[in-house]
């Protein structure tokens, strides 16, 4: 079975592509095949977070029809088992990524025969990004301790929601006024509330179907950037009041301790859990993966144990 | 977005029915730091006007919860609308053992993802009543101690056991003079150790214990 996980956050440098390789080169290394996914289009820079230089191909191959197997793009990395699928030369900016381009892009990913696949995202929730995001029916969600960093993350799960029900409502049989209602209202937190308001109003038997199509999407949230004295419960917190006040389940992964050695490993290109597998940030990492995983035994061998 | 639609008090505090007062008291200062107008967490999340309205609910449960009356009065109403599974009338319910104190809860490998904050309040809490019960002789004032670590008021105390203020003084400040006879006393005392969830016949005997060295020396 095949664990799809995009990574996201409405924030810009908060770690996604960091998280992304560090996660990636952990699970690989427990023997796990893993392929890490750079869908930052036209701001790509996750092949730096690996200790790579540009690959030379990626996803632009795919959809030029150059190879007919998004696999066949995949490159090895310096860790085995660890491959990489780059988007560095695909012309396009996420906001002009052709429909018919993602739709293509979204069902190869679900077939790649990999046993993880982590998808670095972009900053901000346009539509195209909340697309990827819906890859899968799990993402993860990076913030930093902050609070416009937290802002964001309800923000982001908004427009996930917004985004799900959008794609529902457009269909044939919801009423005009349910229709208006979703392209004139704002995706803040309440517009969901509202959205539904209205539409128990003209259908009162698909509320239900609604909600629960909310709740299939499950998201799990790590906190970055974590310093010595901040309130360590704060992730909890966050999980309860989003379990509450969401309609999915959430789960907190953990917090990932601030080390300025990870800014040295970014400038001299190296895989920084590589590099440094012993400190804490590290040992953090790790502990997620473990709750990503879930302790699943790889389904191949693996070729190196370290 | 949901609010608390369809949630009882306890499911709102987070808390099983047959919570103690001292856990009641916890949650609520919990949901607090959660809900609160300086909360990090939710300050992005709500309007000034739905904040108030969680808060307000949040205090009506608590306040609820923490009146023996009152509360007994909620859980009958929850049984009969058929929205408890308990059999038991509250009061014969609650938990009257130590699990604040449970050695077990105190160990935890994972300091980052654990409650840390409360993990060290709970230590301190856990030490001084370690130290108060490896005393064979307890005096009001290690009482008083323990009590105010735990964020207890007298008068709650009060509410809960209905022993007077007074001779609630009168336990803490060792005023031999107005304390009532032993029987009431032992009564009493049993009580009070019951509210903060330390072992009652400990509490019990020291304080008897120091009584008499207190008039021995007279
Ligand atoms: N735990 C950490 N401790 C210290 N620095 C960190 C940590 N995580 C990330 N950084 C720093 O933050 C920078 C940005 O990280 P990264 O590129 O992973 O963010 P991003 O969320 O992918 O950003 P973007 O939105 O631009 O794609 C990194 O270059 C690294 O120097
Ligand atoms: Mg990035």
């Amino acid at each position: 079975m095949t664990e799809i996980y995009p990574i996201g956050g409405g924030k810009g440098g908060v770690g996604k592509s960091f998280v992304v390789a560090g996660l990636g080169a952990l699970i690989a290394k427990w023997g796990h095949n893993v392929v890490v996914i750079d869908l930052d289009l036209g701001a790509s820079n996750l092949h730096t977070l690996l200790g790579m230089k540009r690959p030379k191909r990626g996803l632009n191959r795919y959809i030029d029809k150059t190879v007919r197997r998004l696999e066949s793009v995949a490159v090895p990395t310096m860790i085995p088992n660890l491959f990489f699928i780059s988007s560095m030369h695909c012309s396009m900016e996420i906001a002009n990524l052709l429909h018919a381009h993602k739709l293509k892009i979204i069902s190869a990913i679900q077939k790649l025969p990999f046993d993880y696949i982590l998808l670095d995202l972009g900053t901000g929730t346009n539509f195209n990004t909340l697309d990827f995001f819906l890859t899968s029916k799990e993402g993860i969600l990076i913030g930093t301790p902050e609070p416009t960093s937290i802002e964001n993350f309800f923000r982001f799960i908004s427009a996930v929601y917004f985004r799900i029900l959008k794609q529902t409502l457009k269909r044939s049989e919801f009423h005009s006024a349910v229709k208006d209602a979703v392209t004139e209202m704002s995706s803040a937190p309440a517009g969901t509330h509202d959205i539904l308001k209205i539409v128990s109003k003209y259908h009162p038997d698909k509320v239900t179907d609604l909600k629960n199509k909310l709740s299939e999407f499950k998201f799990k949230l790590i906190l970055n950037q974590f310093r010595k004295n901040m309130d360590s419960t704060l992730g909890n917190k966050i999980e309860t009041v989003c379990n509450r006040h969401f309609h999915s389940n959430f789960q907190f992964l953990g917090n990932i301790r601030y080390d300025g050695q990870i800014h040295d490993a970014v400038f001299s290109r190296t895989l920084y859990v590589h590099k440094y597998p012993h400190t804490q940030s590290s040992s953090d990492l790790k502990k997620i993966a473990e709750k990503i995983t879930r302790n699943r035994r790889p389904t191949s061998l693996p070729k190196e144990i370290s | 977005m949901k609010y608390f639609d369809g949630l009882n008090y306890y499911e709102i505090l987070k808390i099983p029915e047959n919570s103690s007062f001292l856990e009641i008291k916890q949650a609520y200062r919990d949901a607090v730091s959660i809900y609160g107008e300086d909360s990090l967490v939710t300050y992005s999340l709500f309007s000034t006007d739905e904040r108030e309205k969680i808060l307000k609910i949040i205090e009506t449960a608590f306040l609820t919860l923490i009146d023996g009356n009152q509360r007994a009065a909620y859980d009958r109403m929850l049984m009969d609308s058929g929205q408890s599974d308990t059999k038991f009338i509250s009061g014969q319910s609650q938990k009257q053992s130590q699990p604040v104190f449970d050695p077990g809860k105190a160990a935890n490998d994972d300091p980052l993802a654990a409650d840390a904050t409360k993990q060290i309040q709970a230590d301190e809490e856990k030490q001084l009543s370690d130290e108060i019960l490896s005393k064979s002789s307890v005096s009001g004032n290690d009482l008083k101690k323990l009590r105010e670590a735990l964020g207890v008021e007298i008068h709650e105390i009060h509410s809960l056991t209905r022993i007077s203020v007074s001779v609630l003084n009168a336990i803490e400040e060792n005023r031999l003079e107005s304390l009532p006879p032993d029987t009431y006393l032992r009564n009493f005392l049993k009580l009070y150790a019951e509210v903060l969830q330390i072992d009652p016949l400990k509490i019990v005997d020291g304080y008897f214990k120091h009584i008499s060295m207190v008039q021995n020396t007279d």
